[in-house]
C-alpha cells in the first residue's frame, strides 16, 4: 500500500548499495515477484507454516490482565512458534525463494542469535550450506544460541570489526554477500535493508495481522481499536501492522526501546531522537552523531539494540499513521514480571516492551475497547539477562 | 576544467598512463597526511583519493576498515578534512584530490553545504560506493547547482547491461572494480578481460582499474585495455608497515609510475 517510486516509502528506502550488488537486487526482486504470483510458491509457503512452524498461533484473551486493567488486552502468540518468535516466519519464506532461485549457500546476520537461530533451522530443513555473521561480543553474551545455531549445523562467523555487535556483523554480511551473490543468498532477518527486503519481509511476516485480524473478529465481531508491537527493525511490527493499515480507526502503535532513557545515549530509538540517515542499504530513521558515522544503540533487549529502523515505519512515522513511542529498559521488565505472574507467560524482552506501553495504556480505556499486542516471541532465551538483571536490582525471587 | 580531468587528459593525448593511491584521511594524523599528500604529488602521481573515514564502510576490506577505524578513533572528521585540503591548496598543492566516502557522511553535512566546502577547499571528485546511479540524483542536482566537483562513477564486473546507463554519467574517469566484494580482495574476477573490454568499448573516458591492485605486473595484462590504476589497501598497507615512511611513498609511487 505504501510502497511510492519503485522501492521508496516517502522519502525512505532505495537501494543504497555497491554497484556489485544492483543487478543481484534486480534478480531477487524479480524473483521474489514471480514467486508471489505463483500458486504453488505460496502453497508450499503455507505448508511450512502451518506443518512446521505450528501456524496458525492463537489470538490469545489474556484474562486476568484484561480484569485487572479493565479493558480487553489480546495477545498474538508469536512466541509459540517454532524456535520461538517470529523471526521463523519470514526465514521459510526467504529460504523457498533462495531454493526457488537455485541459491545452495544461505548466509546471515544476526544480534542476539533468534534470527541467526532461525535461519540455521531453515537451513537444516532443506539441506542448505550456512553462515551465521555474528558480532564476537554478541556470541560471548550469547552463547547458547551459539550453541544452538552449530548444532543445527551452521557456521557462526565471528565478526571483530567496528564495535562488534550487530550492525557490524550486518555489514559484513553484506560484504560477503558482494562477494558470492552467484550462488548466496542473503536472509536479511528485520524489515530492513535495500529494496526489496522490506517489501519481503513485510509480506512474509504479514500472516501475523491476517490471522490476528480474522482472529479478533471471530471473538469480539468488530476490529480491534488499538494494535501494539515492539520494534528495533521492525519485522514483527510491520507484520503486526501490515493488514490494519488500510482500517483507519484501529490506532497502531510501535514502541521502540528507549534503553536508559531517552535523555542519555544509551537507548534505540532512532525514531524519537534519530534523523534521516542511510545504512545497511536504506534511507531511513537513524542514530548518528555530528559527523555522520553511527551511533550504538542500547537496549536490554538485544533484538531491539539496532541504530536504524526498517523505511516504512518511518515513512507511517512521518504520515502519522502509526504512532512510536518508547519504554525503557525498567518498564519492559516490570511488564515481563508482570506478565509472567498474571498470565503465566514469559515474553521475550524484545515483546516486554510492547507489553509494557500496552498496559500503561489500557489504565485510561474502557471495557469495551479491545487492543492487540504482538508477543513476537518467548523469553526462554532471556533467563540469564532476566537473572542478572534482577540480581542487580534486588528483586525477590 | 577540472583537475582530475585536466590531468587525465594530458596523460592520454602524451599515450601515459595514469596512477592513482588511496589513503586514509587523518592517518597517521592530519599533518602526516598532508605531508604525505605533497610527497606522493612531488613523486608524480596522477590523483589522490582521500578516504574519508566512516563508521559502516561497508564497500572496504579489513585494512581500510581499520584504517577508517583507527582514523575516527583519534577524532578525524569531516570538518577537520576540508579545513586539511584548504590548508594544502593554500601551501601549493595542485595535485587533483577525490573524497571516497560513504552518503551517510554527506546527508549528515547536508548536501548543497558539503557540495559548497568540496567547492571552496578544493576538493576535485567524489567517489561514494553506497550511491548507485540509481539515487545519485539529489547529489548530482546539487553538484550541478554549484558546479562542484564531479562524480565518478563505479562500474563492476556484473554490472554488465547496467555499463552504457553508468558510463553514460560518467567524468572524470571510469572506476572499474576488478573483484567482487570489497577493497583489498584476494584474486580479480575470472573474466576481467573481457568485462574491462565491455567498458572500454562504451565509453572514451578514461578507464582506471582498482580493487586487489599490489604490484605493476597485476595490471600488465590489462593494460591495452585500462588507461591505469588505482592502488589502496596495498598502499594503506605498505604505509602503516613503515609507520608512514615517506621515501616509502615516494619510491612505490615513482616505481609503479615508471613501470605502468
Amino acid at each position: 500500500m505504501t510502497e511510492s517510486k519503485k522501492g521508496y516509502y516517502g522519502a525512505y528506502g532505495g537501494q543504497y548499495v555497491a554497484e556489485t550488488l544492483m543487478n543481484t537486487l534486480k534478480e531477487l526482486e524479480e524473483g521474489f515477484e514471480q514467486a508471489m504470483k505463483d500458486p504453488s510458491f505460496l502453497e508450499e509457503f503455507h505448508y511450512y507454516l502451518s506443518q512446521y512452524v505450528g501456524r496458525e498461533t492463537p489470538l490469545y484473551f489474556a484474562e486476568r490482565l484484561s480484569k485487572k486493567y479493565g479493558t480487553k488486552i489480546y495477545l498474538k502468540r508469536e512466541d509459540l512458534n517454532h524456535t520461538g518468535a517470529h523471526k521463523i516466519n519470514n526465514v521459510i519464506g526467504q529460504i523457498l525463494l533462495a531454493k526457488r532461485m537455485g541459491k545452495t549457500r544461505i548466509i546471515a546476520e544476526t544480534g542476539a542469535g533468534q534470527h541467526g537461530v532461525a535461519t540455521a533451522t531453515g537451513a537444516a530443513l532443506f539441506g542448505m550450506e550456512c553462515e551465521v555473521y555474528m558480532g564476537a561480543e554478541d556470541m560471548e553474551r550469547q552463547k547458547l544460541n551459539v550453541l544452538r545455531m552449530e548444532l543445527l549445523g551452521a557456521k557462526v562467523v565471528p565478526v571483530k570489526s567496528g564495535s562488534n555487535t550487530l550492525k557490524d556483523a550486518t555489514n559484513q554480511a553484506i560484504r560477503t554477500w558482494a562477494a558470492r551473490a552467484e550462488d548466496t543468498f542473503y536472509i536479511i532477518g528485520s524489515a530492513v535493508g535495500p529494496h526489496p527486503y522490506p517489501k519481503m519481509v513485510k509480506t512474509f511476516q504479514s500472516v501475523i495481522s491476517k490471522e490476528a485480524k480474522k482472529q479478533h473478529f471471530l471473538a469480539e465481531g468488530k476490529l480491534p481499536e488499538r494494535v501494539i508491537a515492539c520494534i528495533g527493525g521492525g519485522s514483527n511490527s510491520i507484520g503486526m501492522f501490515a493488514n490494519f493499515l488500510e482500517e483507519e480507526k484501529v490506532q497502531l502503535i510501535g514502541v521502540e526501546a528507549a534503553g536508559k532513557g531517552l535523555d542519555t545515549k544509551e537507548h534505540a530509538a532512532s525514531m524519537a531522537k534519530g534523523k534521516p540517515g542511510v545504512l545497511h542499504g536504506m534511507k531511513s530513521y537513524l542514530l548518528s552523531d555530528e559527523d555522520g558515522n553511527v551511533q550504538l544503540a542500547h537496549s536490554i533487549s538485544a533484538g531491539l539494540d539496532y541504530p536504524g529502523v526498517g523505511p516504512e515505519h518511518a515513512y507511517l512515522k512521518d504520515i502519522g499513521r502509526v504512532s512510536y513511542v518508547s519504554v525503557t529498559d525498567v518498564e519492559a521488565m516490570d511488564a515481563l514480571m508482570e506478565l509472567s505472574r498474571e498470565e503465566g507467560i514469559i515474553p521475550a524482552i524484545e515483546s516486554a516492551h510492547a507489553v509494557a506501553y500496552a498496559l500503561k495504556l489500557a489504565k485510561e480505556l474502557s471495557e469495551e475497547e479491545s487492543m492487540i499486542v504482538c508477543l513476537s516471541g518467548r523469553g526462554d532465551k532471556d533467563v540469564h539477562t532476566i537473572a542478572d538483571y534482577l540480581s542487580g536490582k534486588g528483586y525477590q525471587n | 576544467m577540472n583537475r582530475i580531468e585536466e590531468r587525465l587528459k594530458e596523460n592520454k593525448v602524451k599515450k601515459k598512463k595514469s596512477f592513482i593511491t588511496y589513503i586514509t584521511a587523518g592517518l597517521p594524523d592530519m599533518e602526516g597526511m598532508k605531508g604525505l599528500i605533497h610527497t606522493q604529488e612531488l613523486a608524480g602521481v596522477d590523483v589522490i583519493e582521500l578516504g574519508v573515514p566512516f563508521s559502516d564502510p561497508v564497500a572496504d576490506g579489513e585494512v581500510i576498515q581499520k584504517a577508517s577505524q583507527k582514523s575516527i578513533e583519534q577524532g578525524t572528521n569531516i570538518k577537520g578534512i576540508f579545513q586539511a585540503v584548504k590548508q594544502l591548496r593554500q601551501e601549493g598543492s595542485q595535485v587533483p584530490l577525490v573524497f571516497m566516502m560513504y552518503y551517510n557522511t554527506i546527508l549528515t553535512y547536508g548536501i548543497t553545504e558539503f557540495v559548497k566546502s568540496c567547492k571552496t577547499t578544493g576538493v576535485d571528485g567524489l567517489i561514494v560506493p553506497d550511491l548507485p546511479m540509481e539515487e545519485q540524483q539529489e547529489l548530482q542536482e546539487a553538484l550541478e547547482q554549484e558546479e562542484g566537483p564531479i562524480l565518478i562513477q563505479l562500474v563492476s564486473p556484473v554490472s554488465k547491461d547496467r555499463i552504457k546507463f553508468i558510463v553514460k554519467k560518467g567524468k572524470g574517469f571510469i572506476y572499474c572494480v576488478s573483484s567482487m566484494g570489497v577493497t583489498g580482495g584476494g584474486s580479480f574476477y575470472n573474466k576481467v578481460k573481457d568485462y574491462l573490454m565491455e567498458v572500454r568499448k562504451s565509453t572514451d573516458l578514461p578507464i582506471m582499474m582498482g580493487f586487489g591492485i599490489k604490484e605493476p605486473k597485476d595490471v600488465e595484462p590489462y593494460m591495452d585495455v585500462i588507461d591505469g590504476a588505482i592502488v589502496g589497501s596495498h598502499f594503506i598497507r605498505l604505509m602503516e608497515e613503515s609507520s608512514y615512511n615517506r621515501n616509502k611513498a615516494k619510491e612505490y609511487i615513482e616505481n609503479f609510475k615508471a613501470q605502468l
